[in-house]
């Protein structure tokens, strides 16, 4: 694979940004929380606008990995500091620093114990920047679980509804996870007799045998996809959404979940491309019995950020789905639709975000005639819930595009499933942006204030990603296929 | 490409994307309060530059022989490469041509009709997007572009059916709506990837070619025509995804004119008519749509039969009239379907405004009441109303006969002799539910009611139906013209196509017209013995049938069988037993699994309460043990 070494360390100075950010709030007083505030903007917009200019500075001519630093961590277990960025990780930057800097605008409002919040944000964050970026299995590790044990606190502390049972829930799952991904990165650093971590050289053709490769890929696949949704490992989703506070809930299901499917493409698909050849079939079943079993849980909840979390289940079965059709326009959508659901989540999350915050409840059969007292606010929200129903001209419609039409290619009957579960997914959102937004107004909420312009940033960012991946989705397919079609010819 | 084209293909480009500017234009800038009148005159104008691009290219491509067509790249990703571009052929210039004319009077209309809603700029803001995806969606080179502006269509009128979101009602309505067409949208979208995989494009020129038939087997050709004529059934309302239409009324008056009889519903049709030689490959196919396209008919006329609202009766009838030009594209005829198409559009959106202009003045969907209050004092309304009635009733020389006789000699010219008696039933049905709505208006059976709404009814009621004379009085002109111009159509739309693989005009059933005319007028006689004349009792015959009145009335119990589809076997069915299997099963057994370590750690837990005694027995036993094992 063709490396270019980065003139100046992009890639670290996300990472730096992360830390930066949480040791200056460490070291501020706590009822600063003004002061706090915009320095976490400043950093989060920082790593924004860095991730926005890797985006635009990645050369899609030159292709393979680009921006790269590698230095020698502990040569003498094979490790190395090594970070590099290609058309797969490139989008899943850019959604981090935007998913980023809007979560944390978005709590702009919070009072609660704001240093600790946001310090552990930035350690979150950081986990995720980190996961993104290295090439090196010892620091995949390391990275998977610095992002996943903040996020017990946070939750914990800041949630809400049933908080201690969803952060504990979560956090014995994602653990479950790990204490599979483990074993399977030390049965592969062992197996390849190599010595080192480092996954470029790991991932040359005939380093494992098949046999090998389907037992790791296993490993990695339950491990990580337990991260991504996938059924039925999914429970711990729709609760952890529910109880973590608004800019988690954001991170959690635009970013962290996309570190599963991340991880399985990574280090399952990279390291082990015979195993994932062998077990895509049972991808695809699960994947499809994720999209729709997603929709008909969600038809039937009535508390709003459970819906959202069935979605993301629902949603996430796409990118499954993509990644098993082992084609390129199956992973091109698999990648685009991380990227488009994480932007459009984080939109739903900040918007019920929002109704939460003013009306104190999130039970749809309270809410209703929003649309009237809070215009702005239900537009978005309406504006996700179409961009979860995949309405053309917004970045989802493209991905699941892409995903339906390899599938079917390459597996008829799931691809016939999954694609007759569009119709119940519309069913599904429309009804609760009927429920919740219309309806005669609600004489409760009517003294309500609607967003304000300042409130307003961090979802206008959001709705404008995904109107411009939507209208030009030659920006986001252009970045993936530079990565894809490699990755795909290089399979045995 | 010489530049008598270019400057086509930047028409063409044109008149979709000036309201698409207008959308983002009013939806950035022109949201709030007080800048209604902008939004309203941004969008006018935008459609008014669509329509004069329309009418430059049918003008300069009257008469074009090859389809003229402009694509460029829009994204590829892998295999899959997606252009966008313009297509320009006879079908698209005059679908273009209906689209921004009917778009254009409507938004016209609306300034009226929409004065003083609070949500007026956002009114104008959703009919510019509509607008935007219609045009883009008749220009589509491809099925891909067609089916994303497909999709947008339905968004369009999702929100615009639910624009009075404080209506449950309305925004059960948009929901229904979204959802049955997208039902139907799940197998075009199907019927699309087929054609796709094997086909290797979605070029509406390569899919329409014969090339198609060399690339696909006779079954794959079937089965992708009867996915592909799902979308067909959900967009155009027709059996079984027909309910959401009369529900769709819910949205604004002009909405229903514009969108659900004139142009989104249309766009069924269009796709039938757009890849017409496609379908026509496979009898199957054929014959399956025209049973599809005659049931509607059917089923619809029946429906308006027993209807007291005018705007239901009026949705009825366009679903019923869309059967009948499905049946006529069906039975080969693709000019008849066309021609009724372009009819249809001018007479039904005539008759929807007419009856806006009453609702809006007498606030009530009654006709009944409409009649007592006065409704034939409207005089403009009224005249224009029953000329678009004519029309529809298939009346000479109202441009409907005209059509519907077309499509009667594409029927007649079938072997089996059903499907022209189904149309000749259903022309008869259609006079009759027609003069029905007319004579009920204009006689009403309490005539000292009437008189007294003429002395003050409309005076006070409403101001501005001025403005909304204006659409009326173009739409009756042109159906009264347009019957005229067939020849000349017939002319522009299959001369130089190879569209018509079994063209026929129905010149060698010299009796037809007149058993057509017939029928037409015993339907309105029947209408003026139950309705109109003096004395009439007002009941009419499907009213005193118990069992027509209940089917009908009912909508053949189809709307029961939705509900309870979803109510018993989605909600309290499949979705139940995902949540519950979520919340019993898997939840249940990790709990379970999380309480059981919990408890048998606990359980083991006594094996360490350090107590000496303890140790010392157990010490003692396995000694014990340890002997037993070594001695014996």
């Amino acid at each position: 694979m063709h490396l270019a070494y980065a003139d100046f360390p992009f890639l670290s100075t996300l990472l730096f940004c992360c830390v930066a950010g949480l040791l200056i709030i460490l070291f501020m007083p706590p009822e600063r929380t003004r002061e706090i505030k915009w320095v976490s903007a400043f950093f989060s917009g920082v790593t924004m606008l860095v991730s926005i200019y890797l985006f635009v500075a990645y050369d899609k001519e030159l292709g393979g990995l680009q921006f790269v630093e590698s230095y020698e961590w502990i040569p003498s277990l094979g490790i190395t500091y090594l970070h590099g960025a290609d058309g797969f990780s490139i989008p899943m930057l850019l959604l981090t620093g935007v998913v980023f800097f809007t979560g944390v605008l978005t709590m702009w409002e919070m009072e609660y114990r704001v240093k600790e919040f946001f310090a552990l944000i930035f350690l979150l964050v950081a986990g995720v920047f980190g996961m993104f970026i290295t090439l090196d299995l010892f620091f995949i590790f390391v990275w998977y679980d610095v992002s996943l044990f903040p996020m017990y606190l946070l939750i914990a502390i800041w949630g809400s509804t049933r908080k201690e049972y969803g952060a504990m829930k979560l956090t014995l799952y994602l653990l479950a996870g790990s204490a599979l991904i483990l074993p399977g990165i030390v049965y592969l650093v062992v197996q390849s007799g190599m010595g080192t971590f480092n996954i470029l050289e790991l991932m040359e053709p005939g380093t494992f045998t098949p046999y090998e490769q389907r037992l790791a890929f296993f490993l990695f696949y339950i491990g990580f996809g337990i991260l991504a949704g996938v059924w039925p490992f999914h429970t711990w989703s729709p609760v952890g959404h529910v109880a973590a506070p608004t800019a988690v809930s954001m991170i959690h299901a635009g970013v962290l979940m996309k570190i599963g499917a991340f991880g399985v493409l990574r280090v399952g698909m990279f390291l082990c491309p015979e195993g994932w050849q062998y077990w895509a079939h049972l991808m695809a079943v699960l994947a499809t019995i994720g999209i729709v079993y997603g929709a008909f849980a969600g038809l039937r909840q009535t508390d709003l950020k459970y819906v959202i979390g069935y979605s993301s289940v629902s949603h996430m079965g796409i990118v499954g789905l993509g990644l098993a059709t082992m084609t390129v326009d199956g992973l091109n959508g698999a990648v685009f639709q991380m990227f488009a659901h994480g932007v459009m989540t984080a939109l739903f999350f900040s918007s019920v975000g929002y109704i939460y915050d003013k009306t104190h409840t999130k039970a749809i059969p309270e809410l209703g005639g929003l649309a009237r007292t809070m215009p702005v606010a239900t537009s978005y929200f309406i504006i996700a819930a179409l961009a979860g129903i995949g309405v053309p001209c917004l970045a989802s419609f493209w991905a699941e595009l892409m995903v339906f039409i390899s599938s079917f290619e390459v597996y008829p009957l799931y691809g016939t499933i999954a694609i007759g579960g569009l119709a119940v997914s519309a069913l599904f959102m429309l009804r609760v942006v009927q429920r919740a937004c219309y309806g005669p107004p609600n004489e409760r909420f009517a003294h309500l204030p609607d967003v304000s312009l300042g409130l307003g940033i961090p979802r206008m960012i959001l709705v404008s990603v995904i109107v411009l991946f939507g209208l030009f989705p030659s920006l986001m397919f252009d970045m993936i296929r530079t990565a894809t079609i490699p990755f795909l010819n290089r399979l045995p | 490409m010489p530049p008598i084209q270019e400057s086509s293909v930047f028409a063409a480009w044109a008149a979709g994307l000036l309201p698409f500017i207008s959308f983002g234009l009013i939806i950035i800038f022109l949201r709030n309060p007080g800048r209604e009148r902008l939004a309203s005159l941004v969008s006018i104008g935008a459609i008014a530059g669509s329509f004069l691009c329309a009418l430059f290219l049918l003008t300069r491509h009257w008469g074009i022989e090859t389809p003229l067509q402009a694509t460029v790249s829009w994204a590829v990703s892998g295999k899959i490469v997606i252009p966008i571009g313009v297509l320009l052929d006879p079908l698209s210039l005059l679908m273009l041509t209906i689209v921004t004319t009917v778009s254009l009077l409507v938004q016209i209309y609306s300034i009226g009709y929409m004065a003083g809603d609070p949500g007026f700029s956002r009114y104008y803001a959703f009919m510019s997007l509509f607008a935007w995806a219609m045009i883009s969606l008749t220009l589509a080179p491809t099925l891909l572009q067609l089916y994303v502006f497909w999709e947008l269509v339905g968004l369009a009128s999702y929100l615009l059916i639910g624009f009075w979101f404080d209506k449950f009602s309305a925004s059960e309505a948009g929901k229904k709506a979204f959802v049955m067409t997208r039902t139907g949208d799940v197998a075009f979208f199907l019927g699309l990837i087929l054609v796709l995989l094997n086909l290797g494009n979605l070029n509406i020129l390569d899919v329409n070619s014969l090339s198609a038939t060399t690339h696909m087997s006779p079954f794959l050709i079937t089965l992708s025509g009867l996915l592909i004529f799902g979308g067909v059934i959900g967009k155009s309302a027709q059996f079984p995804l027909m309910t959401w239409l009369p529900d769709a009324m819910e949205g604004p008056t002009p909405v229903s004119a514009l969108l659900h009889s004139a142009t989104m519903v249309a766009a069924g049709v269009f796709l039938f008519a757009r890849i017409f030689p496609f379908f026509s490959h496979s009898a199957v196919v054929m014959t399956f749509c025209l049973a599809i396209g005659t049931l509607s008919m059917i089923l619809a006329s029946t429906m308006a039969l027993v209807s007291r609202d005018i705007k239901q009766v009026w949705a009825y009838s366009t679903i019923s009239q869309l059967g009948f030009m499905i049946m006529g594209l069906a039975a080969g005829s693709y000019f008849a379907g066309v021609f009724h198409l372009t009819t249809h559009a001018g007479f039904k959106a005539l008759l929807f405004l007419c009856a806006g202009v009453f609702i809006h003045t007498y606030d009530t969907n009654d006709m009944f009441e409409i009649g007592r209050n006065g409704g034939r004092n409207l005089k403009i309304p009224m005249l224009t109303m029953i000329i678009g009635a004519a029309a529809l009733a298939g009346l000479p020389p109202f441009s409907g006969f005209f059509s519907k006789e077309a499509i009667m000699g594409g029927l007649a010219s079938l072997e089996n002799p059903f499907w022209l008696a189904a149309g000749l039933l259903g022309a008869f049905l259609t006079a009759y539910y027609t003069f029905r709505l007319i004579f009920i208006i204009l006689f009403p059976r309490d005539r000292a009611a009437a008189s007294h709404g003429e002395e003050h009814g409309h005076e006070d009621h409403h101001g501005g139906y001025r403005e909304m004379a204006v659409p009326l009085i173009i739409l009756a002109t042109v159906t009264v013209l347009l019957g005229f111009a067939q020849g000349a159509l017939d002319h522009f739309l299959t001369e130089f196509t190879a569209m018509a693989p079994a063209h026929h005009d129905g010149g060698h059933h010299a009796w037809l017209p007149f058993v057509a005319i017939g029928l037409a007028v015993a339907g309105v006689a029947l209408a003026w013995f139950e309705f109109g004349r003096k004395g009439a009792s007002q009941v009419g015959f499907a009213d005193r049938v118990f069992l027509f009145r209940t089917l009908f009335g009912e909508r053949w119990f189809m709307d029961h069988f939705y509900r309870w589809f979803l109510d018993t076997v989605i909600y309290r069915g499949i979705s139940r037993l995902c949540d519950e299997n979520d919340r019993k099963v898997i939840d249940g057994s990790l709990d379970g699994l999380a309480h059981g370590t919990v408890e048998s750690g606990r359980g083991l837990s006594i094996l360490h309460l350090g107590m000496i005694q303890y140790r010392l027995m157990v010490l003692f036993v396995v000694m014990i043990l340890l002997a037993i094992y070594f001695f014996f």
